[in-house]
């Protein structure tokens, strides 16, 4: 159970998160849009990852089919930024249901593999798309109000922390719970595995396409490659697992706090930002398997001693 | 667990079993084997290892589907039936190998059982956590609902198995050796408790090694020999059934 | 007879991709690990045999022992500090750290080696002879010969020597090492080293045929993950068979509906192959 303070901090941090346009520099806010965005990935992906225990490779295909929606319906049919979204959100779920129906049978690294080909399926679908701009891809409207793009990846962020709040409290949480742990065992208790499976992708896939929307209308512009980057799955699945997967504000923490690193790294050698994410997973799996949220959690009795039982554990 | 005990004159047959056979690429597991429980009644099932009850238990549940054969519960043929629809229905299992789920504190293992169980479950987790702690008082373990469900040791884990199974308030209770390691003191606990909620209107069977317990408990006894079906009659015909003795208790004594 | 040649090459390469699932197959059926940096291992051990080509001016084929040898010093070390710290705990978690070091290996790869395509160019590279009227490259054929050898060499390890009892007893029980006197530490990180020089020397053989960048480990981890359930996990030679099964399927993908969807056609085949036979996925994990 969450004590409540770490509901009142949550609360004070997002409502001060929401002024920042009003003190920050533009770089800053920039910044800020591309944290919250990440944020929201690693969230979503929390949701079938962090509590059904399927680790999914995949999931940059929901944000690139919202990216598309966006574009098409803005571009194509100069359909307003909101219907824009709809359109998006759309096509991810209907993705995520067809996607999911066949490899959510597919056990542990079976699930897993069979999600790694998706991204590049989809980006040769999409290259070959005439409506989408072929490889070319689309140019959306001009909008310069970087505070308006701001509060709504806050927002979006916000939504789907409450809604991986929910199911961390929820009949349907402890469902996908008891799946992670055991899908067998759930099942001879009344789980109806496949039902929770999919439909915690097709959740996962409407946040994704959101954020993968608002990024598309702030960046004007879209490409298979940009719309289709698989080191988007590597960052979001790396961002919750070291945040702590299963946990409600771990990933949240851990992208802030991994998307701050890599900025300033970024700002020296690209390259080493992104070998550094290699080595934060490595890391990670081999001292905190349970994520900073476990570590946190530990509070001032946190000692080496946490790691060392963490490798006493695993280790052969 | 307030439940009045059925008054019904004649019992209801709640499952039945119709020459169930599983076969393993050739080998057979369970071969024809057919049999009644009904309601209020309780069948042991015996028999040396590998003689199939795991498997028989398993075709029941749905982990596993009948090669040959029907599974009939309450008068319906339920084989196509996938394992958490006949938890709804009301079949509800012990894992012989425990399964608890480790992410989970005692009480939220227990809980999913009322939530999932039969007609699909509590919609309310407030009530689901409530009838989860009444089980676990009932199974003994009021005092561990916050610890995580790894930290029990052996016999508690089997409690654990034995509330998640009860919490689903089961119409067919199928308990798979939740007696196997036990010392006699908690073996004699053990069978208290299920005599606690025999004539509850529920049926049960019982896969057990404890003899003792089996004859206590069982108004019938099955006996299993390389997957067929030798002896099915009141526990103390079948107990002393020279071909029983032979195939179980026999090689026991040697 | 074009149909005919396409299938010849097919058969060719696919003895390469046979090559490249052998190792992950074998750490798969032994460790329980499923190796997402597998395709970038094949990628480093074709820039260790490009670099004794190019600097060390040793004929690549004359370098495949010798990278075998580097990458299975590397794969050793790689399990015995690393890896055996983890194996014990659940898939997902082998998964990650696996996936953390595909990333790793990678970008160092581009850091050392920078993103431009390599391609490990002998004298004889482009040469070929006829026979039945097909044309036979001689470096693709002698990659097949190479692939079978290995192939054929690992079951002999495996059949044949106490090493590979051991290896085949510790696939059913981690304890049963110990009963061969071997400590399951050392046996683990051997059994991930020959892993790793397997995929040294598809690496080695691959940049002889296609081209290297560092970024070409995920496609070549996809598709030996396929392979390996296609041929399954215990015998060498049906995991060539599996290899040639998905060379073959490619080079016809690739005659009648054109070469970008080869990398398409082996991610079907996995789902194909999964949702039909979903008991043996199971079974093999």
């Amino acid at each position: 159970m969450m004590k409540r303070w770490t509901l009142i901090v949550a609360v004070i941090v997002a409502v001060a998160l929401a002024f920042v346009p009003l003190v920050g520099s533009d770089t800053m806010i920039q910044f800020g849009i591309n944290a919250l965005l990440l944020a929201t990935l690693a969230q979503s992906w929390n949701i079938l990852g962090g509590f059904g225990g399927y680790v999914s490779f995949g999931n940059s295909v929901f944000y690139g089919l919202g990216t598309y929606g966006t574009a098409i319906a803005m571009t194509n049919y100069n359909l307003p930024f909101g219907v824009g979204l709809v359109v998006g959100v759309i096509l991810a779920m209907i993705g995520a249901a067809l996607v999911g129906l066949p490899i959510l049978r597919l056990r542990g690294p079976y699930f897993a593999i069979a999600t790694l080909g998706l991204n590049g399926a989809m980006m040769a679908i999409f290259s070959n798309l005439p409506i989408a701009g072929s490889n070319i891809g689309l140019v959306l409207p001009l909008t310069r109000n970087d505070t308006m793009f701001y509060e709504l990846a806050l927002g979006l962020l916000a939504a789907c922390t409450l809604t991986v709040l929910w199911i961390s409290r929820s009949r349907y949480g402890m469902g996908l719970i008891a799946i992670r742990e055991d899908e067998d065992a759930a099942g001879t208790m009344g789980v109806n595995a496949t039902l929770y499976k999919v439909s915690a992708l097709i959740l996962a896939s409407i946040f994704t396409a959101v954020a993968g929307g608002i990024h598309a209308y702030w960046s004007t512009f879209v490409d298979p490659a940009s719309a289709f980057d698989s080191t988007l799955n590597v960052r979001m699945v790396i961002m919750c697992v070291f945040g702590g997967p299963g946990t409600v504000f771990g990933p949240v923490i851990g992208s802030f706090v991994l998307s701050t690193v890599y900025e300033v790294l970024a700002a020296q050698i690209s390259t080493a930002a992104a070998l550094l994410f290699g080595f934060v997973i490595v890391l990670a799996v081999v001292f905190m398997p349970r994520g900073l949220a476990d570590v946190v959690k530990g509070g001032k009795g946190l000692s080496w001693r946490y790691f060392i039982r963490n490798i006493r554990e695993n280790r052969l | 667990m307030t439940a009045a005990a059925a008054t019904t004159p004649a019992p209801r047959t709640v499952i039945e079993a119709r020459a169930l056979t599983k076969r393993f690429q050739g080998l057979v597991s369970v071969d024809a084997v057919s049999f009644a429980i009904a309601e209020n009644e309780t069948l042991g099932v015996i028999g040396p290892n590998g003689a199939g009850k795991t498997t028989l238990v398993n075709m029941i549940s749905g982990t596993l589907t009948p090669t040959e054969g029907e599974v009939i519960f309450e008068g319906r043929n339920i084989n196509d039936v996938p394992a958490f629809r006949r938890a709804h229905l009301g079949i509800a299992r012990t894992f012989q190998v425990m399964k608890p789920f480790h992410g989970m504190t005692v009480l939220e293992n227990v809980a999913v059982g009322a939530l999932f169980g039969r007609d699909g479950g509590e919609k309310s987790m407030a009530k689901a956590r409530e009838t989860a702690r009444e089980w676990l008082e009932f199974t003994g373990l009021g005092r561990k609902i916050d610890l995580g469900a790894d930290s029990l040791g052996g016999p508690d884990r089997k409690r654990l198995e034995f509330a998640k199974a009860l919490a689903m308030k089961p119409r067919l209770l199928l308990l798979d050796e939740v007696m196997a390691g036990l010392n006699p003191v908690e073996v004699d606990e053990v069978v208290e408790l299920i005599k606690t909620i025999r004539g509850q209107g529920m049926a049960m069977l019982v896969i057990e090694h404890v003899v003792k317990a089996i004859r206590s408990l069982s108004d019938r006894v099955m006996v299993l020999h390389h997957g067929q079906k030798i002896a099915d009659d009141d526990p103390a015909t079948v107990l002393e059934d020279p071909r029983v003795i032979e195939a179980y208790l026999g090689k026991r004594r040697t | 007879m074009v149909l005919a040649q396409i299938l010849l090459n097919g058969i060719l390469l696919g003895g390469l991709y046979g090559l490249m699932a052998l190792g992950m197959a074998l750490v798969w059926g032994v460790l329980n690990i499923v190796n997402l940096a597998h395709g970038a291992l094949i990628m480093l051990g074709g820039y260790v045999v490009y670099y004794l080509f190019t600097l060390g001016g040793i004929d690549p084929f004359l370098a495949l022992p010798i990278a075998m040898v580097v990458m299975f010093c590397a794969g050793f070390a790689l399990q015995w500090g690393l890896l055996n710290l983890v194996v014990r705990s659940k898939m997902l978690n082998t998964l990650l750290i696996t996936f953390g070091l595909d990333v790793v290996l990678t970008f160092t790869a581009q850091l050392l080696f920078s993103a431009d395509f390599r391609t490990i160019n002998p004298s004889y590279a482009g040469s070929n002879f006829p026979l039945f009227g097909l044309t036979v490259p001689i470096v693709r054929l002698a990659a097949f010969g190479v692939a079978v050898a290995l192939a054929a060499a690992l079951w002999f390890v495996l059949n044949r020597m106490p090493l590979g009892r051991a290896i085949r007893a510790t696939a059913q029980n981690l304890v049963a090492a110990r009963l061969y006197g071997v400590n399951p530490r050392v046996l683990y990180a051997v059994t991930f080293g020959i892993g790793t020089a397997l995929a040294g020397a598809a690496g080695g053989l691959y940049g002889m045929i296609s081209n290297l960048t560092p970024y070409i480990g995920a496609s070549l981890t996809a598709k030996s993950f396929v392979i390996a359930i296609i041929g399954g996990l215990a015998n060498p030679f049906n995991v060539i068979l599996g290899g040639i099964f998905v060379g073959v399927a490619e080079s016809l993908t690739a005659l009648y509906l054109g070469p970008t969807y080869t990398d398409v056609i082996s991610f079907g085949l996995l789902v194909v192959v999964l949702v039909l036979r979903p008991k043996r996925a199971v079974r093999a994990a």
